[in-house]
């Protein structure tokens, strides 16, 4: 921690310099994606553009079914933020607040599967959900979900252990079972965690392209990260319609990091996931 | 105990369908030929010989594994010298903190998808962002995306000669664009690292100051061994995380590795083996090679988990 | 605590239902499911056409199902790389569309693989007929070791197209022979200085193209070896890296990537700036397709009353003992998916499509899209005499589809790596100049060679069991 008053204005020209080359990308690429085609061919740098083509967006809306893509990027949101934080909340209570044997191991392999890469199930996995019939169903991607993902197991077991045993005894001795434990204290008390497992499960699956890319063939179930990429190829020379496009894919993962500052930094410092 | 079961069924169902069946199949299915349509044939080590063959060689999986390796080398080590400094300079107490805050960590969160499509244009060596901040500063431009050699590598020795001689200074290539992008978005290490510096207590600083001590060597005697188990942390994390890229190169390059096949990295190789050339055992035992490598990483990062465990139940 | 929770989470669903709200209120192009009308049955086709040749497709589809009343196809656009992948994946996943049109070098391995259905076995003897019917070359885009897999649909033709205007200027005439090409080159752009334009580039994944002009042959059918590094093959690629070495292999890298990335600027050969009658090069190698463009681009121009550069095409020069009307075909094709559910509804539609026994149909598709026909027959339409007489650079192409020297990717198993690895000799020759061809040449023909034997060997294996 740098704390000598003599050492402000350098530090602060140094932020200064920083923050400007980390959020320069972003500002050219929401200028870029509001200059003409033959603006951005002369000048594509200059931050404010000399007419202000908002029917970019318009015409990048038209050129893919966004429309499409878009319910469908919220359908599979919407599944998978249920799905992860129903069972990993569930997984996570049976890890950590009822005893029995073996839970040291199926944690220790929660733990494990956490860090294995993907690769290894991709090629089975992909037979195992054709095999039952999903492929080329959005239920490919969202299933899964609901038989718990490690990195949330792992931070929902984290939080509840420090929910205190006291509160838990007083439940017990008015007679609820685990399950009434689960569902009047944990969960009532775990809702900033449970906040900041559906916020990752969402940005995650907003983002996902491997998924989309494997399981689904049929445009009209693509959701935005894949129809995206599709538009790039077939779009290489339009590039002011490429940008407005990324901006609009990108602005409502931006307004929420914006909703939701805190929980975005409390998650990731406290397990180290990307969002 | 049937309790505690039954609430962890969800995860144990995913686990044996999703991890143990998958892991059996899949090594199964590296000891044969196996085109996902027709049955899979029998063929012992050969998969395995064959990536061992291809080692050391520009092609298939020594291509892969080279410029991941590449790739891995040079991103994580710079995410990590990065991230440490940004956050430092980010903690100090100085008006606009929060901004300069948001406006670090704001790239990490833009969908790879989208930051794949901002760079190829920010990369562009004609009239990209990216090489006219470089004429400012006075350096040549760069191929970038549109390279396939390399900043380090032996060829290098020959274009600085070159550059001696006067022609321009050509020296990254699509894979430090890749690096480029990787460090770009290094915001969410840049939030860990400053979750562990507003622990690290005050009283070493203030003891550290009673002394006499300058900025710098505050710097390097209390923040940097204090960060080292998050330090640490990261790198296994960054390097778990590299070994796997995937979207930004099958966006980047169209799904190809082009150009020259320098941003064919494993995990791409591996999806174009498989579903391309109809290869699933030589993809399943590319895998588990990878799975092999990740998991001697992963052992270290346990065998060391008391260090950084022993902060992250602090924080 | 829990009040910024639900405040969290309304603006959550706010912001989750903002962006439906809006995009169905600008949803005019909504774009659902089309129904398929009662007792028609629905042909799922894919194909990868966008921009105005999506149009065109369309207008197909259309008049195929205004024309009968038993099938209805839905067209879906899969543009991008790796379509072979997603149909395999749709394939190996079970639900595969009932007819895909490809390009790529993919015939030989789906076929013994069974991801593709033989012709025969859906269009009877009909099959054989369209052969007769067909140019050489697109038979030869069609069958695979004798026996129809695809049926060709469309071909690519390259040639080479420069600016007359330009050449003029430089008291040049088109070239014959690659002495003439060379000395164009030298005369636009004289070695050892940096230019803003070239007079002609060779790009490295034409090595197929110029390696059949140079008289090379990729692979021999009869003793199934790659011939990869035959004298011919050398030489093409040695002239090839010529370019390399007089220009410097970084400028020529930098230079290229303007051909793709200028927005609103595909095709090279057309001057950007308003006062300039010479674009990036003055001759380039590409397909059929660019006579559009040029077009598109003339018309502008004389609409804005600028002056206009003529531009013609001729074949691909080649040397003394090359080949002449020489190159590269690939072309469009129809396969049927093991699995479709509807194939004789696909079969229908490849029929209507190339104009097999309708002519007219095909004549008016081509002449809309700027497309190769793949028969005489469709040529000798006279709609399609009507479209050629206007067209006389497009004329010079379909005549070139007639050449016995265009050749397409040897149809073997293992042609996707063989295309892949031809190509990247060609890039490791070209930005690497001083490299040997020989030993580049030596050790692709090495790995080809392995991969097309292992392909083979996998194949026999599949054939043994029951």
């Amino acid at each position: 921690m740098i704390k000598h008053r003599k050492n402000r204005w350098w530090i602060c020209g140094l932020l200064w310099v920083a923050s400007a080359i980390f959020s320069l990308p972003l500002v050219v690429m929401i200028s870029g994606s509001l200059k003409s085609s033959e603006e951005l061919a002369r000048n594509p740098y200059g931050l404010v553009p000399e007419s202000w083509s908002w029917n970019n967006y318009l015409d990048s809306l038209q050129s893919m079914p966004f429309t499409i893509y878009l319910t469908n990027t919220i359908l599979l949101c919407v599944g998978c933020v249920v799905g992860t934080t129903l069972s990993c909340a569930l997984v996570a209570y049976g890890l950590s607040r009822v005893p029995w044997r073996g839970r040291g191991l199926a944690f220790g392999l929660v733990v494990a599967t956490m860090l294995l890469p993907w690769h290894i199930t991709m090629i089975p996995r992909f037979v195992l959900i054709s095999e039952i019939g999903l492929y080329n169903s959005l239920w490919a991607i969202i299933l899964p979900t609901f038989l718990g993902e490690a990195f949330f197991i792992f931070l929902l077991r984290q939080f509840f252990m420090t929910i205190p045993e006291q509160l838990l005894e007083a439940g017990r001795i008015d007679g609820l079972s685990h399950w009434g434990l689960f569902w009047n204290i944990v969960i009532p008390l775990s809702k900033p965690a449970l906040a900041t497992v559906g916020l990752f499960q969402f940005v995650q699956t907003w983002n996902d392209f491997g998924g989309p890319l494997l399981y689904l063939n049929d445009p009209q179930k693509f959701p935005l990260a894949y129809g995206l990429e599709r538009f790039v190829s077939s779009y290489s020379d339009q590039t002011h319609l490429l940008l407005a496009a990324a901006v609009l894919f990108t602005l409502p993962v931006i307004i929420l990091f914006f909703l939701a500052q805190k929980t975005f930094i409390q998650g990731i410092s406290t397990t180290g996931i990307k969002g | 105990m049937f309790t505690g079961l039954l609430f962890c069924s969800p995860w144990m169902i995913g686990f044996l369908l999703l991890f143990v069946w998958p892991f059996v199949a899949s090594l199964y299915w590296s000891l044969c030929r196996f085109d996902l349509i027709n049955r899979p044939r029998w063929v012992g080590l050969d998969n395995y010989l064959r990536l061992v063959s291809e080692i050391g060689t520009d092609q298939g999986f020594g291509l892969a594994l080279s410029n991941t390796v590449y790739y891995a080398a040079l991103s994580v080590p710079l995410s990590v010298v990065i991230g440490v400094l940004l956050a430092t300079l980010l903690s100090a107490k100085v008006r606009g903190q929060s901004v300069y805050r948001t406006l670090v960590f704001l790239p990490s969160v833009i969908p790879v998808v989208a930051a794949s499509i901002l760079w190829l244009w920010l990369l562009d060596p004609n009239d990209g962002l990216i090489n006219y901040g470089l004429s400012w500063i006075g350096m040549d431009s760069q191929n970038w995306l549109n390279q396939s050699r390399s900043a380090f590598s032996g060829e290098s020795v020959g274009v600085l000669s070159g550059w001696i001689s006067g022609e321009p200074l050509r020296l990254f290539g699509s894979k430090d664009a890749l690096v480029l992008m990787t460090v770009w978005g290094v915001g969410n290490f840049v939030v860990i690292y400053l979750a562990a510096i507003s622990d690290i207590p005050n009283a070493l600083y203030e003891a550290a100051e009673m002394d006499g001590a300058s900025s710098i060597r505050k710097f390097w005697h209390i923040t940097i061994p204090m960060l080292s188990p998050v330090i640490f942390f990261n790198l296994v994390m960054g390097l778990i995380r590299s070994v796997q890229t995937f979207t930004s190169v099958y966006v980047l390059s169209e799904g190809t590795g082009q150009p020259g096949g320098s941003l064919m990295m494993l995990s791409l190789q591996l999806f174009l083996s498989a579903f391309n050339d109809f290869e699933m055992g030589y993809a399943s035992a590319m895998s588990w090679i990878l799975f092999v490598v990740l998991l001697i990483a992963t052992i270290v990062l346990f065998r060391t988990s008391r260090y950084w465990v022993h902060y992250r139940v602090a924080a | 605590m829990s009040i910024r929770i639900i405040l969290v989470s309304t603006l959550l669903i706010l912001l989750l239902g903002s962006p439906v709200a809006l995009s169905w209120f600008l949803g005019s192009q909504i774009q659902t499911k089309p129904i398929v009308p009662p007792g028609r049955e629905e042909v799922v086709f894919w194909h990868f056409w966008g921009g105005q040749d999506r149009d065109v497709v369309e207008d197909v589809v259309q008049r195929f199902n205004e024309s009968q009343s038993s099938y209805w196809v839905r067209p879906i656009a899969m543009p991008g790389n790796n379509l072979q992948a997603k149909l395999f994946l749709s394939v190996a996943g079970g639900d595969p569309p009932d007819l895909v049109n490809q390009d790529d070098p993919i015939l030989a391995d789906w076929a013994e693989r069974g991801v593709i259905q033989p012709m025969d076995e859906i269009g009877g003897a009909e099959i054989e007929k369209i052969g007769d019917w067909m140019f050489e070359s697109a038979r030869r885009l069609s069958t695979y070791d004798n026996q129809f897999f695809g049926v060709c649909n469309g071909l690519d033709i390259r040639a080479m197209y420069y600016n007359k205007t330009a050449l003029q200027q430089y008291g040049l005439s088109p070239p014959e022979t690659i002495e003439d090409l060379d000395r164009i080159a030298n005369t636009v752009s004289p070695a050892n200085e940096a230019h803003e334009r070239y007079a002609y580039l060779p790009d490295s994944r034409r090595f197929w193209a110029w390696g059949f002009v140079f008289g090379g042959d990729f692979f021999d059918p009869q003793t199934y070896r790659a011939n990869v590094d035959s004298q011919p093959l050398v030489e093409c690629l040695r002239w090839m890296q010529s370019f390399g070495r007089i220009y410097g292999p970084d400028n020529l890298a930098a230079f290229r990537q303007g051909d793709q990335s200028l927005p609103g600027k595909t095709f090279p050969l057309l001057p950007i700036e308003a006062d300039s009658v010479v674009g990036r090069y003055c001759l380039i190698m590409d397909g059929q397709w660019r006579v559009r463009d040029i077009f598109n681009f003339q018309n502008k121009r004389r609409e804005a009353g600028i002056a206009c550069p003529e531009y013609d095409v001729c074949p691909l020069p080649s040397p003394s003992n090359g080949r002449k009307n020489a190159g590269w075909v690939n072309g469009n094709f129809f396969v049927v998916p093991s699995g479709a559910r509807n194939s004789t509804g696909a079969w229908e539609f490849i029929k209507f499509w190339i104009g097999f026994n309708q002519e007219s149909q095909a004549a008016k598709t081509c002449a809309a899209g700027g497309w190769i026909p793949v028969s005489q027959s469709v040529v000798d339409d006279p709609l399609f005499q009507e479209y050629l007489d206007k067209n006389a650079m497009f004329a010079k192409f379909v005549e070139l589809a007639g050449s016995p020297n265009q050749f397409p990717i040897p149809q073997v198993p293992g042609a996707a790596f063989f295309k892949r690895t031809i190509e990247a000799a060609g890039y490791e020759a070209m930005s690497n100049p001083d490299k040997s061809a020989v030993e580049i040449l030596k050790s692709a023909n090495e790995r080809i060679q392995k991969h097309l034997d292992r392909a083979r060997e996998d194949l026999k294996l599949n054939e043994e069991r029951p």
